[in-house]
């Protein structure tokens, strides 16, 4: 095939040619530098932004929470720094000697480490909050793929002793339970947040701009006292075991500021590891449990007759024959006492001569004094599932009603508010607020409930009943004067009494000028025993006695030997 | 400033003013001390992160120093060779490339990566024989239409023999898959038989047969229509094939006038795959800005034109053969960085293809520095000529 031929070849190699290509590679050139410019020039803030998507983040910088302290500073609860183990399957790709390697430090099956590394996503983390030694050892092993996270973790050195009354944090370092959620506020501290630039493997590199500085959490001090949670705990764990109770509680006051020096539950549980936490464990018993109190109910309505001057000390109440009919209803006290005087009354614990001084006071003027020892509302002191007791409004109250109440039946408390109507005698008859933190400043007058004369009075008898001839001569301390009253309470179970009980016992001392106020509670104890006197009193005395010395309060009673061994307590009523 | 004063200034000697070209000899020289520090600012995050390199920072820098000195002394050797040599064994050249891209092919010898066999593995060295054929084809073509001039105008004689041999060759390349190769070969090919005189209606014709094959060869492999479609819009699809693209985009974006400055990529830092082979010159422009990526195109740019000015001194002194050497090399180095550069903008669809001088690779720096020696020696050869001396 013969083409047209190309004149210029004739001398040489036609040079336009070589022109056009070179131009047209210089058109491409040109072109790009056109682009260039485009790109970083004109339309860049559209890549920038692009960019800014793909790898700039706002990261949280975590707050750390607050300690939590005792009154004497002692730490309850601190934060401690721990890392979260994390990966990028994509790139974590392992030996499988690492993988066991890594499974051995992690305390994992190196099957689930597999299976984590094998998800299809680009995040997973292996394990949370490990220890900082142990993330060390992991980082040593210069694994691709294998990140780590600071976080914190919530330590509470005295673990299950005062597992109720601090409750613990959730995921988020958010309070769930006790003070940590009461106290949320001021411990929690605010996260601040910072805008950074990544890697593709999620390291940091590049800080663009602090957006908010953290606030650190504040230290809560609390009221609680170390020492004597201990006691009160142990006391309580030993009692429940000797008298194979299913539960119990212990709560200690200080009579003159309000604050709560201990409190604690039965059954309980380590908040350092909450694994198969069962809710039995968790329940706050002396905030979230209502009982119907019992006796110790009663000084309540007799002190009220004493303050209207129905009765007096020793005005006498005939109890005899120990039977007595309101309406269709009849109530009784197991013993027969004859003719007592007021005083006597509280001290043998009878249930005719409290109903009968109770039946003369108008139903309105008991409710209302029952609601101002804080009865029937709940405390509202921030715990979670605070229960507020049952009392039914005074209106549709029957005599027999009015009448059980009076002897704390037909009326339902928390162990809580039990001790902190206590006050009331304990005080010279006003109240004052409870608080889980240290006051500073001691309120000097409360909310008055009785008058001061009438709250001698009644502290009067309180003694009597743990003295020889009372109803607890269990809950005498040593070297101090007592006062204190013991309850032992059938447990309503569908409605009918079963043949289960609730001991309790609540009391204050020095009686000369008391300084604190403990309840007892133990739910269903089965070895036999289970009146207060014999089930909670000694709780009462064993810690009262210990708390009182621990906190170096002057005795007021002469070193006289306790007589107790010999002594039979008088039989209480129910 | 003349040449002879910069040549003088930079040490030259002053009896033998103006043995090379000073403006070819120094942009290439800007371009392989640039792309030395810029392969090492743009690899040293995945060395180190990566356990292939055993976690050395410095991995691909040591290597890619060792590749520039082996190509500087094999091209201090070329310089000393004639052209005429060169072109006395073009043929066994050419043969011997065809050789080992059958060589490559062969399971067992040819290594393969991604899917892709390219590489002899010699020992510690992994032997490209794509890049060698780049060399080849420029040397060899030049040869063919040297010998032939006389029978380029004819469609059996001139154009016939040398489309079987680019078959063979194009086959064989498609085959490994390296189709940027490829494309560079035959434009290499094409372009030289244009330049030596091919007739035009042919060439025409033959633009537009080309035309059509490129397109089914796209439309029959579906991985490159793939990378077609990504090209024409990288947001689409930004987290599957559009992926590098957008990344190699926004490190343009963020690179804005001055850049943030060397070694504060952050594009290179996992996100932009190929940062310091591909997509070098996305990592320049984020680093060093427009300004730095600029200078990289101008660069190219000057290098081209002065070989082609080389070619067409050769040409005008009737060194046939020297003067297409010159000029293939040319449109090697232009059409090779333009598409480089196009696909690192978004012009282009992505292909792999390195940038000549700069881009991380063994074979491709030896073989460029052997093509800018021959070059260097094409314009020593037309110096002696023209002042009379033997070439």
């Amino acid at each position: 095939m013969r083409v047209t031929r190309s004149p210029l070849l004739d001398d040489s190699l036609p040079s336009w040619r070589a022109r056009l290509v070179l131009g047209l590679l210089m058109v491409g050139f040109i072109a790009l530098a056109g682009r260039s410019l485009y790109l970083q020039g004109i339309n860049k803030d559209f890549y920038i932004g692009k960019g800014e998507s793909r790898y700039e983040r706002v990261i949280d910088m975590p707050a750390t929470r607050g300690r939590i302290l005792d009154r004497h500073g002692d730490v309850m609860a601190v934060s401690t720094p721990v890392k979260s183990v994390w990966a990028i399957p994509e790139d974590a790709k392992l030996t499988p000697a690492q993988t066991r390697e890594l499974a051995a430090l992690l305390d994992m099956d190196s099957r689930e480490v597999s299976r984590k590394l094998a998800a299809d996503r680009d995040f997973t983390y292996l394990k949370r909050q490990i220890a900082p030694d142990v993330a060390d050892r992991i980082t040593a092993l210069k694994l691709p793929g294998i990140h780590f996270q600071n976080e914190y973790r919530r330590y509470y050195p005295a673990g299950d002793v005062t597992a109720h009354m601090l409750g613990f944090t959730g995921a988020e370092d958010k309070g769930q339970e006790g003070i940590e959620l009461a106290l949320n506020n001021q411990l929690a501290g605010r996260s601040g947040s910072r805008r950074v630039i990544k890697d593709r493997r999620g390291q940091i590199v590049e800080d663009v701009e602090s957006i908010r500085a953290p606030q650190e959490g504040k230290d809560v001090v609390l009221a609680l006292d170390a020492k004597l949670q201990y006691l009160a705990y142990s006391q309580l764990k030993q009692a429940i075991a000797d008298h194979k109770a299913k539960a119990g509680g212990i709560v200690i006051l200080d009579a003159k500021s309000g604050e709560v020096l201990a409190l604690a539950n039965l059954p309980t549980y380590n908040p350092n590891n909450r694994t198969k936490l069962s809710g039995a464990q968790l329940r706050n018993r002396a905030f979230t449990d209502t009982f119907e109190p019992g006796s110790t109910f009663k000084p309540f309505a007799v002190a009220l007759a004493l303050d209207k001057g129905n009765v007096r000390f020793d005005t006498a109440i005939q109890t005899a024959p120990g039977r007595l009919t309101i309406g269709s209803a009849t109530i009784s006290d197991a013993h027969p006492h004859g003719v007592l005087s007021v005083a006597q009354v509280i001290q043998k614990s009878s249930n005719i001569g409290t109903a009968k001084i109770a039946l003369a006071i108008p139903s309105e003027d008991m409710w209302t004094m029952f609601d101002s020892l804080g009865f029937g509302q709940p405390l509202k002191l921030g715990f979670p599932g605070e229960a507020g007791g049952r009392l039914r409004p005074w209106k549709r109250w029957r005599p027999i009603e009015q009448a059980t109440m009076s002897y704390g039946h037909g009326i339902s408390v928390t162990l809580i508010q039990l001790a902190r109507a206590y006050q009331a005698f304990a005080r010279d008859g006003d109240l004052v607020p409870l608080s889980l933190t240290r006051t500073e400043s001691v309120p000097s007058v409360g909310a008055r409930v009785y008058s001061q004369q009438t709250a001698r009075e009644v502290r009067t008898m309180l003694e009597m009943a743990v003295q020889p001839g009372g109803t607890a001569p269990k809950a005498q301390v040593r070297g101090y004067r007592v006062a204190g009253k013991t309850g032992t309470a059938n447990k309503l179970e569908g409605g009918v009494y079963a043949n289960k009980y609730v001991s309790s016992f609540v009391g204050f001392a020095p009686a000369s000028d008391p300084r604190l106020i403990i309840a007892v509670m133990v739910d269903e104890p089965s070895g036999g025993r289970y009146y207060g006197g014999e089930v909670a009193a000694p709780v009462f005395s064993s810690v009262m006695g210990g708390a009182l010395r621990a906190l170096g309060v002057a005795p007021d009673d002469t070193l006289k030997p306790l007589q107790v061994a010999n002594i039979v307590p008088a039989r209480e009523e129910m | 400033m003349n040449t002879a004063q910069l040549n003088r200034r930079l040490g030259g000697s002053r009896t033998a003013p103006d043995e090379v070209d000073p403006l070819l000899l120094w942009s290439a020289l800007a371009l392989l001390l640039l792309g030395l520090v810029m392969v090492y600012s743009a690899s040293i995050a995945t060395a180190e992160g990566s356990a292939y390199t055993g976690h050395q920072p410095t991995y691909y820098l040591i290597r890619h120093t060792v590749y520039l000195a082996v190509g500087l002394i094999g091209g201090l050797i070329a310089f000393q060779i004639p052209l005429r040599f060169w072109q006395q064994f073009a043929p066994w050249l050419f043969v011997g490339a065809v050789v080992l891209l059958m060589v490559v092919l062969i399971p067992g010898i040819g290594r393969s990566v991604n899917g892709a066999q390219r590489w002899i593995g010699l020992g510690p060295i992994n032997l490209q024989p794509s890049e060698l054929m780049k060399f080849a084809v420029v040397i060899y073509v030049a040869d063919y239409v040297a010998r032939k001039l006389e029978k380029m105008d004819s469609f059996r004689h001139g154009f016939l023999p040398m489309a079987a041999v680019m078959m063979l060759v194009g086959g064989l390349l498609l085959r490994e898959p390296d189709f940027g190769a490829f494309v560079v070969v035959v434009t290499i090919a094409i372009g030289i038989l244009f330049l030596g005189g091919i007739n035009g209606r042919l060439f025409a014709g033959l633009i537009g047969l080309m035309a059509v094959g490129f397109a089914f060869l796209i439309w029959s492999s579906p991985y490159r229509l793939e990378r077609i479609t990504s090209y024409m819009d990288p947001w689409q699809h930004a987290f599957g094939k559009g992926y590098q693209l957008s990344h190699a985009l926004i490190a343009f974006g963020r690179g804005e006038w001055f850049g943030v400055g060397l070694g504060a990529s952050v594009e290179k830092l996992f996100y932009l795959p190929e940062a310091h082979t591909d997509f070098l010159l996305a990592v320049i422009a984020e680093e060093l800005g427009f300004v730095g990526a600029l200078t990289v195109i101008l660069l190219f740019a000057v290098l081209t034109w002065r070989c082609f000015m080389i070619g067409r001194q050769a040409l005008l002194l009737d060194r046939i053969y020297s003067g297409l050497v010159a000029q293939g090399f040319g449109i090697w180095f232009g059409f090779q960085s333009f598409i480089n550069m196009g696909v690192n903008m978004g012009l282009l669809p992505t292909k792999g293809l390195t940038l000549p001088l700069m881009s991380f690779g063994g074979s491709s720096i030896v073989a460029n520095c052997l093509a800018l020696a021959v070059l260097l020696r094409v314009d020593y050869e037309n110096r002696r000529m023209m002042r009379g001396l033997p070439s």
